[in-house]
């Protein structure tokens, strides 16, 4: 049962930042009128990254193309332990969920890094607007995390994403929240633009610039990847199905995490991207919401 | 305990032979010489006290004023001498590299040497000391040392003035301490900690409220709490590297022994003790972290994240206090092993950024970011060095930092407490999550603008890497970075006999509490492993593909890039440090670009300190008031002013007297 669930959940895993992406883009598409690229589009792209020989700018040192494969590995290991197919993760301890956070972070410094290796001021500009905005929306996860901690007593995150279905009242925030984090983490509108054509609006794109070949292909894939973790958590709170169907169960979360991919799509579509200075303001909300949150779960246990 | 006289005896003597007329280089031999022989004696006297729980006791028969001083090593000292000798031998070891440039001049390095075995002594005096005034002894033997040390240079008026401040500081610090320790002997008629102890314990209410914030200010003033730190980034800036990384990782960590020493003397310390430490603590992280993003100098920068750091560290003993106070043995366990590992860990990590932050200043002679660029091919084992520890200050995985935190995060995010308390406690973990966010960003920008890129400004000196002498320490603290955090199992072997005291601590006997931890830093530590191996697998896999073509980096269209408009600490950190104007002051400088044809443009910005800044201020205003007013009665009748003075005196004399009582 166990084995079972940590396959499907590897393999969810992998295939769901190609396929995430390509639902997004193929939604932008039919938005604007498109017939769009196909949904495994982003395969054959990153198959065909994987075969080029990379071209290292000269100022680069070896940290450049560490920097792509460390980002890769530690957001493997975040995707061990966050809990997609609800209640349950392959990797699960107790408060599992700070290396879940920090094995993020870790990723997060080696692409800032990567992208100051070359010595272009676009790519530190990028990197000094992504450290800034994850340091606004570190606490929110946390926050969210305590009110989960504080409503469901448990320790470990795939226990806390299970139990706080019990809760219907912080579900919705619980959501938006991860919604917000999911646009930032990944770069999506409103926090970032992926399809922006000028350097200096990018935040995400334009650490990558100097990025080619496989390491290129590492960090699109560790972002899509990152898209695709915090979707699926947001697809293990709605998931309706009971823990003792896991076939249905995993159906449904994947066709959540679709959804989400989908709803991505639609606002990327209808929404412009925020000016950069509202960004900050518009990440504080959802921390903001997380602590309304952890005061309602502290209003609701009943255990005063 | 023979075994630490000798140590003493020792460190005392080499001190001596250290000022004998020799040459520098052999002075300093017998200074790393002695240095190493008192740490392998103070291993082998508090290995058993450490790892088997027993304790040490001395005394030296002392006739006048004192009487018999008492000497005792528990499990909490032993753990703090377990690494303060060790690393201020790797500081010595650094130190003959660092002042290589002197070993052949007619400057007395041996005095210099004197000094880091005094402080080596200070640190056996302090953590064994039973006698207050011995701890008092120790203590002020560590800040005058430290104080010489920091001076180094002391022909530079900066510098004279960062260690004057430093040594002020440290002495209203003091003035604290002994105010504390005078209402504690008044009361228990003895200088023995044991019976202060016992006074702690069974007399809670205002006085022991009072006793607790005397000793509070004093130890923060010692680590550099916030808003007692403004010392602590001009000394650390004024010193030479291997004295900032010993002030910073290890001398002042006696502040944070100190303080839990008293939380356990207290026994069962009322609630709101913790809650004040929590609070405490958490403000000196977030204003520590947040000073240390807009910092241009690498050395103020790395010492506002001590304040950071021992923030961190007092939030665990702010939950081990609480866990005291509600008889809670996961949150006390949790707390101080937490918070006492973190000290560890801090004392590896943040001397390898300093020793690095030393090597860049031999290299170049400066640590301003803004001039700095690109060092990392010129100096790359110094520039992975700071890379190590600036993953591990940002307490990611798989490095030390994080497990420390891990254990801090898990006594925040523990249940079986009152929801509110819960609430609360979550918040502080945010809090935590807000502080390692930002000291990522603060450390990716040093390290970006430092060693990325390409040289910024070419009236620096261009680098090569530093001599084995240096890189010899910083290779022993990245080791036990990199160590520590794939085997934090290990760090907390040594936190296991002082959380094991604060345990028995608790009315009712606990077991497995720190088994249950021990178990998750295990899993911690193959967490972090797996995660380095297969880090290092897809970089060997990937360290075998095909050679790449190389290019220059791409200038978005522009086609004459120049290595000054490279991003520079300043840009790196605007955007974040504007949304917090209240709390980091910004000077700005700038002269804009005129007209059609623009001669010289420029801007300047620099960060000061708030406090700093604001204490001199107020200083001013009443140092300005006070002459007004005294110039003024001076004309009118200067009978007044001393009339007026002498009420002042009889108003203090008699609101002591009444205070305290009449003298016994």
């Amino acid at each position: 049962m166990n084995l079972g669930l940590t396959l499907a959940h590897g393999l969810i895993v992998l295939a769901m930042p190609i396929l995430m992406v390509g639902l997004v883009n193929r939604t932008k598409s039919l938005w604007a009128g498109r017939k769009g690229p196909g949904l495994l589009q982003s395969l054959w792209d990153l198959r065909r990254l994987l075969g080029k020989r990379p071209v290292y700018s000269d100022v680069a040192t070896p940290l450049f193309r560490a920097g792509a494969w460390v980002g890769l590995a530690s957001a493997l290991l975040a995707a061990l332990i966050a809990p997609i197919v609800g209640h349950f993760a392959p990797l699960q301890f107790e408060f599992d969920f700070i290396a879940f956070a920090y094995s993020i972070g870790l990723a997060r410094i080696f692409l800032m890094l990567s992208a100051m290796d070359v010595g272009s001021s676009f790519e530190a500009m990028g990197a000094a607007r992504e450290a800034s905005f994850s340091a606004f929306v570190e606490p929110a996860l946390f926050l969210l995390i305590g009110a989960a901690c504080v409503a469901t007593g448990q320790g470990s995150f795939a226990d806390l994403v299970g139990q706080l279905q019990q809760t219907p009242v912080l579900l919705l925030p619980a959501v938006l929240v991860l919604f917000i984090l999911l646009q930032a983490e990944a770069a999506r509108v409103p926090v970032d633009d992926p399809a922006t054509h000028l350097e200096l609006t990018m935040v995400h794109e334009v650490m990558l610039l100097d990025h080619s070949g496989p390491e290129l292909a590492a960090m699109q894939y560790t972002a899509a990847l990152k898209m695709s973790l915090y979707a699926g958590l947001i697809a293990a709170l709605l998931n309706p199905i009971a823990a003792s169907a896991p076939l249905a169960r995993i159906a449904a979360a994947l066709a959540l995490m679709c959804a989400v991919a989908v709803t991505l799509g639609c606002v990327e579509s209808l929404v412009a991207r925020l000016a950069m200075r509202s960004v900050p303001r518009y990440l504080m909300l959802a921390s903001l919401l997380a602590a309304l949150s952890l005061g309602a779960a502290g209003l609701l246990s009943g255990r005063v | 305990m023979n075994a630490l006289s000798t140590a003493v005896i020792l460190l005392l003597v080499g001190s001596l032979a250290c000022l004998a007329p020799l040459s520098n280089r052999v002075r300093a031999g017998i200074g790393v010489a002695s240095q190493a022989l008192a740490t392998l004696l103070v291993w082998s006297a508090m290995a058993p006290v450490l790892f088997h729980g027993q304790i040490l006791l001395g005394e030296l028969a002392w006739a006048y004023p004192m009487g018999t001083l008492r000497l005792r090593l528990d499990a909490l000292g032993a753990f703090f001498l377990a690494w303060s000798l060790p690393m201020t031998l790797l500081g010595a070891i650094y130190a003959v590299g660092y002042l290589r440039p002197f070993m052949d001049s007619k400057r007395h390095v041996g005095v210099h040497y004197a000094l880091l075995n005094l402080t080596s002594l200070s640190f056996i005096v302090v953590y064994t000391a039973e006698h207050a005034l011995v701890f008092l002894l120790g203590w002020e033997i560590a800040a005058l040392a430290a104080w010489l040390l920091v001076i180094w240079d002391y022909t530079n008026q900066k510098v004279r003035f960062a260690g004057f401040n430093y040594l002020v500081s440290t002495h209203i610090g003091l003035i604290f301490l002994v105010a504390a320790f005078m209402i504690l002997y008044a009361h228990s008629a003895s200088w023995d900690l044991a019976s202060f102890g016992q006074w702690l314990s069974s007399h809670p209410g205002a006085e022991r409220n009072l006793v607790f914030l005397l000793l509070v200010t004093s130890f923060g003033l010692k680590s550099a709490f916030f808003p007692f730190h403004s010392w602590l980034p001009r000394a650390h800036a004024a010193a030479p590297a291997h004295v900032s990384a010993l002030m910073s990782g290890v001398i002042h960590k006696a502040g944070l022994y100190a303080l839990v020493r008293f939380v356990f003397l207290m026994g069962r310390p009322d609630e709101w003790m913790g809650w004040f430490l929590i609070a405490f603590c958490a403000l000196s992280a977030v204003v520590g972290a947040l000073y240390t993003v807009s910092q241009r100098d690498l050395k103020r920068l790395l010492g506002y994240s001590s304040t950071e750091n021992v923030g961190i560290a007092g939030i665990g003993f702010g939950v081990g206090c609480l866990g005291l106070s509600w008889g809670q043995p996961a949150l006390v366990a949790l707390g101080f092993a937490g918070g006492l590992l973190h000290v560890l860990n801090h004392a590896f990590f943040k001397c390898q950024l300093f020793y690095a932050a030393g090597a860049v200043y031999q290299a170049t002679h400066s640590v301003d970011l803004e001039h700095l660029g690109g060092l990392g091919r010129l100096m790359p084992w110094t520039a992975l060095s700071f890379l190590l520890g600036g993953v591990a200050i940002s307490a990611l995985p798989p490095l030390n930092g994080f497990s420390s935190e891990f254990v801090i995060y898990s006594a925040l995010f523990q249940h079986g407490v009152g929801v509110w308390a819960q609430v609360a406690l979550c918040v502080v973990g945010a809090l935590l999550a807000f502080v390692g966010a930002v000291s990522a960003l603060s450390i990716t920008r040093a390290f970006g603008v430092i060693f990325l890129g390409k040289p910024r400004d070419a009236s620096v000196h261009a680098p090569t890497e530093v001599s084995r002498w240096m890189l010899l320490p910083m290779g022993v603290h990245a080791a036990g970075v990199v160590v520590l955090g794939v085997l934090p199992a290990l760090g907390f072997m040594l936190v296991q006999g002082p959380a094991d005291i604060a345990l028995a601590l608790l009315p009712r006997p606990s077991t497995g509490v720190l088994q249950t931890i021990s178990d998750s830093l295990t899993r911690i530590g193959l967490v972090s492993g797996a995660l380095a191996a297969v880090i290092a697998l897809l970089l060997w896999l990937r360290s075998r593909a095909r050679s790449a073509a190389v290019q220059p980096t791409w200038g978005c269209g522009y086609g004459a890039p120049n290595p000054r408009m490279q991003y520079t600490g300043a840009s790196f950190s605007w955007d974040f440090t504007r949304r917090f104007r209240g709390v980091l002051v910004m000077l700005r400088r700038r002269k804009a670009p005129m007209g059609y044809f623009p001669s010289d443009a420029y801007v300047v910005t620099d960060c000061v300190d708030a406090v700093e800044r604001r204490l001199f201020s107020v200083i001013g205003h009443g140092d300005a008031s006070a002459s007004a007013i005294s110039s003024h009665w001076h004309e009118e009748d200067p009978r007044l002013a001393f009339a007026a003075a002498l009420l002042f005196i009889v108003a203090v004399a008699a609101l002591v007297v009444l205070s305290a009582g009449p003298l016994p």
